[in-house]
């Protein structure tokens, strides 16, 4: 805050309030948080105040989504803050009854993105064992429904057993509706984007699986409102026959290269041409999205590797101890398999280290441990 | 929406709500839990008729959109600006409503459309959803169905607590909750709340339960009548009670100990009605107040 010179942040984005007072908002739908709002206001100098609608709130819950709201928001921010003329003040979402009370009267507003951020940008030890947490319980949870994906199943009783799991896990934060997308063999068989790519995730269907599906898995809960993501092709009823585990291991390749270039001082065009490399220089990512990206108190934040940012922006980002990318590299060999996992990977001060408990890549591999015992 | 548009003098409608988009468009996409930056998920341009949406791909896409009205997803805010400006009807807007902004978004619309007023259009949508249709209240309906059978496998278990709700739930069909679940036990029974989004719309149900029924502890469901005020709610409630619209999500009018004092209930509103921890989903009806979280033969 006092590199952007802002006086004060007003936050109502659930991970920024995370990120400055710690409270993390219910993983529901988003119609009720937007309602129920938590709100926290950061003075550049003093404590952050948290409003929520928790029964241990220390300031009383407010309702800026709502003209008789408004009073009370501007009654917090005036006590945190006071008066607001002449002030710059960081904020990230006005409501249309803030609007209507023009309730920032007098202040230059910025985008609190600026501060948000570069503060998120690096993760502290604390933050990376929150992401760790929840991705070891992630690939715990996934391991149970990966058994109840069977012949005959439909995806919302495999995600629902994940969800349960979660549950009895003690995690009640899940953050999307778990994806178990049958792919098609054939990149024309499938649904395709605007540029004749694979769609992935659509997230919309529920269909029963049948044995040899390939199915595509991405899930999310988190731990202290911090993000984790895992993601693993499946086969349904079935060991992969010997051109889906040659996929499965030309994956490994790419994400053994792809890992390796992870490290201080690299740029995320590094990151990117390794994986190209691997891939006898075809791009091994879905153009939509990226070969990389960072979890956070957002599922995907930055940095992004590989983005539609483009080449300048990877070349120019320098990735420095404590960042997180989440490595995506998909192989796909149309009309016969295809091959997607995700991995964790936090920059170290040498290095790099992946946040797993190694549970290894079932069907096709399991865990370490028991490929070392034949 | 376009009529709503004219009659708030909206040229341009952007939604970053995911509610609001499939409100104004019926799109279907994937569910993320919490709150999202603004951004623009549906543009809505009332001199060509058409909606816009964000998507990559047309899964999900209504019968009556075509991949045309699709721009897709970047991480870019200069593509995006470049889809936006791209438009039909967009550049040359007066009037641009949003349902929520943010100051970069604000800046970003300031380059495309120099001429245009970026007004909050919050009203104008809530208006447009605040009573529902007969299909809206069976979708209502068979959305609370959904979460008493999430109630029902909780009593069949309730060593399995919350987990066999999501269980039996997804066994439907379904895997998105609307609320936060609730489940505490009690000396003589449960305390339970379950909440779910079904096909875009909410269902809910919560209570005490003793001996596998709900105990009828609010008197607050049956003053939802025509007409009701805020002085006449609040006189019907033992506990801490909330009044809320319920549709596709948490909706207008909210009433509470403090708020909405001015809203009067209207005949068909469905209403998430809170007593302590009773709820009951409500239509207001000309014939007195329908409640829909009861099983059909009770109600």
């Amino acid at each position: 805050m006092r590199r952007q010179q802002v006086d004060a942040a007003i936050l109502l984005h659930g991970p920024n309030v995370t990120y400055a007072t710690g409270f993390v908002p219910d993983a529901i739908d988003a119609s009720h948080v937007n309602y129920r709002r938590a709100v926290a206001i950061v003075p550049a100098t003093g404590t952050a105040r948290l409003h929520s609608h928790s029964a241990t709130s220390p300031g009383p819950a407010l309702w800026p989504e709502l003209d008789d709201g408004i009073p009370l928001v501007a009654d917090a921010i005036s006590e945190a803050i006071g008066d607001l003329d002449g002030k710059r003040i960081a904020v990230d979402s006005i409501t249309g009854a803030m609007a209507r009370a023009d309730i920032f009267d007098g202040a230059e507003l910025v985008d609190a993105t600026r501060i948000l951020g570069p503060a998120r940008l690096c993760k502290t030890d604390d933050e990376i064992a929150c992401i760790e947490r929840a991705q070891i319980v992630n690939e715990w949870a996934m391991e149970v429904a990966r058994s109840r994906c069977v012949p005959g199943a439909r995806r919302s009783e495999v995600a629902g057993a994940l969800l349960a799991e979660f549950r009895r896990l003690g995690s009640d934060h899940n953050e999307i509706d778990p994806i178990f997308q049958v792919m098609s063999r054939r990149r024309a068989d499938g649904v395709l984007t605007d540029v004749g790519e694979v769609a992935f995730p659509t997230g919309i269907e529920d269909p029963a699986f049948a044995e040899g599906d390939l199915v595509w898995v991405d899930g999310g809960h988190g731990y202290e409102g911090y993000a984790s993501d895992f993601g693993r092709t499946w086969i349904v009823g079935r060991e992969p026959n010997p051109e889906e585990h040659d996929c499965f291991e030309q994956w490994k390749s790419i994400m053994a290269a792809t890992i390796a270039a992870v490290r201080p001082g690299a740029t995320l065009a590094d990151v990117g041409r390794a994986a190209t490399d691997a891939n006898g220089g075809e791009r091994p990512w879905l153009p939509h999205f990226y070969v990389g990206h960072a979890v956070g108190l957002d599922s995907a934040e930055m940095p992004m590797a590989g983005s539609d940012l483009g080449d300048e922006f990877d070349e120019g980002f320098v990735l420095a101890e404590g960042m997180i990318l989440v490595l995506e590299p998909i192989v796909w060999r149309d009309g016969v398999a295809s091959y997607r996992a995700e991995e964790i990977v936090v920059v170290t001060a040498d290095g790099s280290r992946v946040l797993t408990s190694g549970p290894g890549y079932l069907p096709y591999e399991g865990p370490d441990d028991q490929l070392a015992d034949p | 929406m376009l009529t709503a548009m004219a009659a708030a003098d909206l040229d341009v409608l952007v939604l970053g709500r995911q509610d609001d988009a499939n409100f104004a468009t019926g799109m279907h996409r994937l569910w993320t839990a919490g709150t999202r930056p603004f951004g623009a998920g549906c543009i809505v341009v009332r001199s060509t008729g058409r909606a816009h949406v964000l998507s990559s791909w047309d899964a999900g896409l209504p019968s009556t959109m075509s991949t045309d009205d699709l721009y897709p997803a970047t991480w870019n805010p200069r593509i995006m600006a470049g889809y936006m400006a791209g438009v039909p009807g967009l550049r040359d807007a007066r009037r641009i409503g949003v349902d929520e902004v943010s100051p970069s978004f604000a800046r970003a619309v300031a380059r495309i459309a120099p001429d245009a007023e970026i007004v909050p259009a919050d009203e104008v949508i809530s208006s447009a959803r605040r009573l529902k249709s007969p299909e809206e209240i069976e979708l209502i309906r068979r959305a609370c169905d959904f979460a008493r059978a999430g109630v029902d496998a909780v009593l069949d278990d309730p060593r399995g607590g919350i987990a066999r709700a999501i269980e039996a739930i997804a066994a439907l069909g379904v895997t998105i909750p609307s609320s936060a679940p609730v489940f505490r036990a009690l000396p003589d029974g449960y305390t339970i709340d379950i909440g779910v989004m079904v096909d875009g719309y909410e269902g809910g149900v919560g209570g005490r339960y003793e001996t596998g029924r709900r105990l009828p502890t609010s008197d607050l469901p049956s003053a939802c009548r025509v007409g009701a005020t805020h002085g006449e709610l609040a006189a019907a409630s033992t506990g801490d009670w909330l009044v809320r619209g319920l549709g596709m999500g948490f909706e207008r009018p909210v009433l509470n100990a403090t708020l909405g004092f001015d809203e009067v209930l209207e005949e068909g509103m469905v209403l998430s009605v809170s007593d302590g921890e009773h709820r009951d989903i409500v239509a207001v009806t000309a014939a007195g107040p329908q409640v829909l979280s009861e099983p059909e033969g009770e109600r």
